[in-house]
């Protein structure tokens, strides 16, 4: 849970906030790509270090070691089930290639968790919507994701009353056995459902009244539009997809950075 | 010029044994500022519904007669060309918000309009400055405050260039300096763009400064019709559960007394200019002191039942709710903890039955400190009603939503049977025994919720606004039913701005300010305090207003309420006759 609620858009105002949402789109694919194309410690590394000044340069870099935080569990089992595993398959032979392997594998989760936490910590879901749009998305699909991510806050502070009024009332939620407990949170989900209904409707005469789908023309206040540093960015980006394709191709393999000794 | 043309409009909602409006025959004239009012339930809000054709075409339901706004004919114009027309603004903003930032939120309308980006501009411009929210173009709408909040739903609305702006009580959550602030926005567009602004309010003494008709709806029929002091005056309309403004109320009962009124006045000045030929002369010096003997003493124990030592808590996010708070409340206090919106006054409460843990210092209850203790422990000598009593609400029946709470703690059937009974007497619910909660009015779900609290007879009881969005008469009620219970030796305590339920109920006051509390006393000590007030936007009641000035003239300026007031004035002006 923490590993998404980590990936919040924060509000900023750096080149790379600003950046268009398709160039920015293309980049994290990049970065994709890149790491799901190597398995070796040297180009994943190389991503990594790459990857690490755009995140201090979007200042982000709080909210991604937190985003980091939360995945660190995921990595650390990544880790561990490779390094056991190998051991174990490979008769009890630990070797400085296995631990590099797992190391090169545990690198690649980071990368990806970076590349995705630069997007989403970046871009603001208004400019998410747009680039929707401009990949010709229909409109409503569009307003249920925004509205949606509008609601999140709303829904939560909601969720939070309703289980403080109940446990005014005496409800104790981590009381009885398994299906006691379940039971105990109906006080609290009954509520919410219902409200959530009665806010549906509210939302819909609100919407009505500010003259939704009127017309099939419908205009945008924000528009894309692409600056020099998107066209130079793109240009980056296209030529680095290049080079990592030539170097998939025709490179025959990266040296090992820990040798193939052996541990134990 | 009539803009809304009204005829013979009966409405009858899906599946509802009696129709909502019944021969509804009204005229509005372009440039017009009205108040609608009338009891909870009487058809005010159907009636806005039907002038935007949410009414009959989004409800469905059976409609006879005809409405008309600038000519169109509601029935043959969908409520998206309507709304170009007449602007309609719901009483909660979070539900009517659709984007994640003030500026975007100002175009939704226009972008469905599909109108162009330059104009778009020039229009969201136009609308934030008229609002005030200019400054706040860029801001995210989730961390607006309640007023801004509200200021952004008019701001959105009035984007669209509406003549006709419709609100369903839009100050319903706010605090008193909020609710001035909608009021002047409002005043503008009526007074220097000559829109038309049809309201419904129950904050009587601030609406009747700035309309000039008030339509009282009862069941369904349109009650009474004309300028506010001829409305308001009517005997009838008060018999209903409209409640008079308090300074109205004031000269209606010094006219009968055989002072001369010029006009019925609505606001402190004009009583007071009203008054001027009786005052004595103005002097200088302290007020003579023109009270008896009589003032009330309350019994007092000065025994320490919740106290709060060098509390403090920040929310996640760093929000600072509560900074250094001390606070101590007697066995058998009536408190209201006053203060603007976000002040930390829920927060303060929440700490009293442990649903919140002070994250340095103490709080005890009973003397003794609540640390370790859970919840449902607390819970049974202070009882919490929230705000809200659709967030608590779930149980088929009413005598299931008041036995929840008693089977919780573990109390024996026979006597929650008894228990339950008991409550459902106490606030008038026993015809309602059997019902879902979810059929009844807003009003009587409140109640639901106070007697679901009051069946385990908490020794403390603790209200979060409880006045909100309640009518005249369901807070006169509330206000007997709190004395009621402060005779049977009961810890009361309330979470309010409502200044004139608090005027009239005379509790002790504490005033919270940016997470602090800033000042304590008696009502009449913290309402003669503007200073104070105006620091955590709480407004002087019109009747203090009104003493104020008559203070200069050596009568006595601590005077709350109508009462007090009628007494001092009668006894102490030339030409009485006691």
């Amino acid at each position: 849970m923490s590993l998404l609620e980590s990936l919040r858009f924060t509000r900023g105002d750096t080149p790379i906030h600003n950046m268009d949402p398709r160039v920015k789109f293309m980049l994290t694919m990049t970065f994709f790509t890149a790491s799901v194309m190597f398995l070796d410690l040297i180009p994943l590394a190389t991503i990594f270090l790459v990857q690490a000044p755009i995140v201090a340069y979007a200042k982000v870099a709080g909210a991604w070691l937190k985003s980091l935080k939360g995945a660190s569990m995921i990595a650390a089992i990544i880790f561990v089930t490779n390094m056991a595993s190998f051991y174990y398959f490979r008769g009890g032979v630990l070797t400085y290639g296995i631990l590099e392997y797992s190391l090169a594998l545990t690198l690649r989760f980071i990368v990806l968790v970076t590349s995705f936490s630069i997007f989403f910590l970046t871009t603001s879901p208004d400019k998410l919507s747009l680039a929707l749009e401009k990949a010709r998305i229909p409109y409503e699909f569009n307003f249920a994701f925004i509205t949606a991510i509008r609601f999140v806050p709303v829904l939560a502070d909601e969720a939070q009353t309703i289980m403080d009024a109940q446990r005014s009332r005496g409800l104790e939620l981590d009381r009885g056995n398994f299906l006691t407990r379940v039971r105990n949170y109906i006080p609290i989900l009954l509520p919410l459902i219902i409200n959530s209904i009665r806010r549906s409707l509210e939302l819909a005469e609100a919407m009505e009244s500010r003259a939704f789908g009127a017309t099939e023309n419908r205009t945008n206040l924000y528009e894309l539009k692409m600056t020099r540093f998107d066209y130079m960015m793109l240009f980056i980006i296209l030529l680095s997809m290049g080079l990592l394709v030539y170097l998939k191709l025709f490179y025959p393999g990266f040296p090992k950075l820990l040798g193939e000794g052996v541990i134990l | 010029m009539t803009i809304i043309e009204v005829r013979d409009l009966t409405y009858t909602y899906p599946h509802a044994s009696r129709p909502a409006l019944k021969d509804v025959n009204l005229d509005i004239n372009a440039g017009e500022f009205l108040l609608l009012t009338g009891p909870s339930g009487c058809g005010k809000t159907t009636f806005c519904r039907a002038l935007n054709g949410l009414i009959p075409k989004f409800y469905s339901g059976e409609m006879l007669g005809t409405v008309k706004v600038e000519g169109l004919d509601t029935r043959e114009h969908p409520t998206m060309k309507l709304a170009q027309h007449v602007g309609l603004i719901f009483q909660n903003p979070d539900n009517q918000i659709f984007a994640l930032t003030v500026e975007k939120d100002i175009a939704f309308g226009l972008e469905n309009l599909g109108v162009p980006k330059d104009q778009m501009l020039q229009q969201i411009h136009w609308a934030a400055e008229n609002t005030g929210m200019g400054e706040l173009m860029q801001r995210a709408t989730h961390e607006l405050s309640g007023g801004q909040k509200q200021r952004l739903t008019i701001a959105s609305i009035l984007a669209m260039r509406p003549k006709i702006i419709v609100m369903d009580e839009p100050t319903a959550f706010l605090d008193p300096v909020g609710a001035e602030r909608i009021f002047e926005v409002l005043d503008k567009l009526n007074k220097e763009h000559g829109m038309t602004i049809i309201l419904i309010e129950h904050r009587m003494d601030l609406a009747v400064k700035h309309v000039d008709r008030i339509i009282v709806f009862n069941n369904g029929v349109v009650f009474h019709d004309g300028k506010p002091q001829e409305v308001l005056s009517e005997e009838s309309t008060r018999l209903i559960g409209v409640g008079t403004p308090r300074v109205l109320e004031l000269a209606r009962r010094m006219e009968s007394r055989g002072f001369k009124m010029n006009s019925l006045p609505v606001s402190a000045e004009a009583l007071y200019e009203s008054l001027r030929p009786y005052l004595p002369e103005p002097r200088t010096g302290p007020a003579v002191d023109v009270r008896g003997l009589d003032e009330y003493v309350g019994e007092y124990h000065h025994q320490p039942i919740i106290q709060v030592k060098g509390v403090n808590f920040t929310y996640p996010g760093n929000v600072k709710a509560l900074n250094e708070v001390n606070l101590t409340i007697n066995q058998g206090d009536f408190v209201a903890i006053m203060g603007e919106n976000g002040a930390g006054k829920t927060t303060l409460v929440k700490h009293f039955n442990g649903l919140l843990r002070p994250q340095s210092g103490s709080v005890l209850v009973e003397n003794v400190d609540i640390a370790g203790t859970s919840v449902a422990k607390l819970s049974r000598k202070v009882g919490l009603v929230f705000q809200n009593p659709d967030d608590q609400l779930f149980e088929e029946t009413v005598e299931k939503e008041i036995s929840f709470a008693l089977k919780n703690f573990g109390f024996k059937d026979s006597v929650v049977e008894k228990r339950v009974n008991w409550a459902l007497n106490l606030l008038d619910l026993a015809e309602y025994k059997d019902k879902s909660p979810f059929i009844l009015s807003g009003g009587e779900r409140k109640r639901v919720a106070l007697a679901s609290v009051l069946a385990w007879d908490p020794d403390i009881l603790v209200l979060d606004e409880p006045t909100v969005g309640q009518d005249y008469g369901q807070k006169e009620r509330l206000r007997h039913f709190l004395a009621q219970l402060r005779t049977q030796g009961k810890t009361v305590i309330i979470v309010t701005h409502d200044v004139e339920f608090v005027a009239e109920s005379q509790p002790r006051i504490v005033l919270m300010a940016q997470s602090r509390v800033i000042g304590e006393g008696t009502a009449k000590e913290i309402m003669t305090c503007p200073e104070k007030l105006s620091q955590c936007s709480v407004a002087q009641p019109e009747i203090t207003r009104l003493f104020n000035r008559l203070s200069h003239h050596g009568l006595p300026h601590d005077v709350l309420d109508v009462d007090e007031a009628y007494d001092i004035l009668v006894r102490h002006l030339k030409g009485a006759s006691p």
